[in-house]
């Protein structure tokens, strides 16, 4: 069953064909909603609101769009409002001693970038530079960095300027460039 | 030489310029070159950085989450439809007696006509309440049928009478205020009767255990619930006026 025919049924009240939607698509509404909220507990959530809200909105779903970019725009719309109303970035501050600490640690163990698996911890320090991040930043970074969307419509989606939007990103790559740029200087530039 | 902003180092990893004027800087000036590099090394890490697995059940488990919460949506959705449906019946009723009343009242009735005291006459409002309340009896018959024939050995898929008994609820109880409004006790103490029963059918979610039914199904035949409905719903679909309360009969 295509999406299509599974939300047309879904909009009859067929249970079922929402059942498939909901299983075909979960698991990457679930990776854009970790991403965006940075916590488990919080994606599980989302991805539970993304559904419902989905279900009770499936008539203004337009045919010729793509199911999964629709849901993935009501994700990503959930996740904004459950950063904002947890203001999310206040409380995930990391102490910059700390931080410099973890750093020199990293510094000298030769850490590749290119490698396909990364360690536990070197895994823990990109959390902490994108939770170092504010919300708006992390948010823009994450919708063009790992959703590929336009400068403009990442505008649109946090409600500010294209020029305001383009230079959220660029501040959110500067602080993870402080962040994780002693795990790739110690690798030769090389192309 | 003026080297490359970040900005436009960014943007030129993102692909949001002009790609050829930022190639050929980077070509030929090895620190515009390395700063690059240094920014999709930092960009590359994120990428690697995983998402937590959540297997291939993922989709199932959430799917037995939300079907309890999308069924309860869609309840309290036809609740309220039931409702507001109930309550533009009832308003006709009342209107459909108002006019008839007023028709009635002005029309000259004579002296030799003997009112009851138990007198209840048949007016247009009681009539349009006798046949929305006889199509409702209707629906929640339907519903206790499938009850009170389920096996009580086995667990029963109640989902849809489950959602079908939470929007008569809303019905049912604007129909029994209405019929005791208008004196008709027997039609509100049936309604009152099914009442709890449609409630408990309404808030079995999707299964009824063997013992959850058993328990349901001596409820609905203590209070011969399907009996009552029926005779009620006989009596509806074709009320017979009574003759000595018939103000028609005491017109000239």
């Amino acid at each position: 069953m295509t999406d299509l025919v599974a939300v047309s049924r879904a909009r009859g009240g067929d249970a079922d064909a929402f059942r498939t939607l909901v299983e075909r698509h979960s698991r990457a509404i679930f990776r854009v909603a970790y991403r965006m909220t940075g916590n488990e507990h919080d994606a599980d959530d989302v991805v539970q609101e993304t559904f419902l809200r989905a279900y009770r909105q499936i008539d203004r779903f337009e045919e010729r769009a793509n199911f999964g970019t629709w849901v993935h725009r009501i994700a990503i719309n959930c996740s904004l409002d459950l950063l904002r109303s947890r203001g999310r970035h206040e409380r995930h501050r990391v102490n910059d001693s700390e931080d410099s600490e973890m750093s020199r640690e990293f510094e000298s163990s030769d850490p590749r970038p290119d490698r396909l698996l990364l360690s536990a911890e070197l895994q823990q320090h990109v959390v902490s530079a994108l939770d170092r991040l504010s919300g708006n930043e992390r948010t823009a970074f994450i919708l063009r960095h790992f959703e590929g969307m336009p400068v403009e419509e990442i505008g649109r989606t946090l409600g500010i300027q294209v020029n305001a939007a383009k230079h959220t990103i660029f501040r959110a790559v500067r602080k993870l460039r402080e962040s994780l740029e002693p795990f790739v200087r110690s690798t030769p530039c090389s192309t | 030489m003026q080297h490359l902003t970040e900005e436009q180092l960014v943007s030129h990893y993102y692909g949001d310029d002009e790609p050829q004027n930022v190639s050929q800087h980077l070509a030929a000036c090895g620190d515009c070159f390395a700063q690059y590099e240094t920014i999709r090394r930092v960009l590359a890490l994120v990428a690697e950085a995983a998402v937590p697995d959540r297997g291939d059940e993922y989709g199932t488990e959430l799917w037995n989450r939300l079907r309890w919460k999308l069924g309860r949506d869609r309840r309290r959705k036809a609740g309220w439809i039931s409702g507001l449906a109930a309550a533009a019946a009832l308003a006709l009723a009342f209107f459909a007696g108002h006019f008839w009343r007023a028709r009635h009242e002005v029309a000259p009735i004579v002296a030799t006509a003997r009112p009851s005291a138990t007198a209840q006459p048949p007016d247009g409002g009681n009539r349009v309440l006798l046949l929305v309340v006889g199509d409702h009896l209707d629906s929640t018959e339907r519903v206790l049928l499938e009850v009170a024939n389920a096996d009580p050995g086995r667990q029963l898929d109640i989902e849809r009478e489950s959602r079908r008994a939470g929007e008569l609820v809303a019905a049912n109880r604007i129909y029994r205020q209405s019929a005791t409004q208008n004196g008709n006790e027997r039609i509100a103490s049936v309604l009152a009767d099914l009442e709890p029963v449609l409630i408990e059918i309404s808030h079995a979610g999707a299964t009824l255990s063997g013992t959850e039914l058993a328990e349901l199904q001596k409820r609905i035949e203590a209070k011969g619930l399907l009996f009552k409905v029926r005779v009620i719903s006989a009596q509806t679909s074709n009320p017979k006026p009574r003759k000595d309360n018939d103000r028609e009969s005491n017109r000239i």
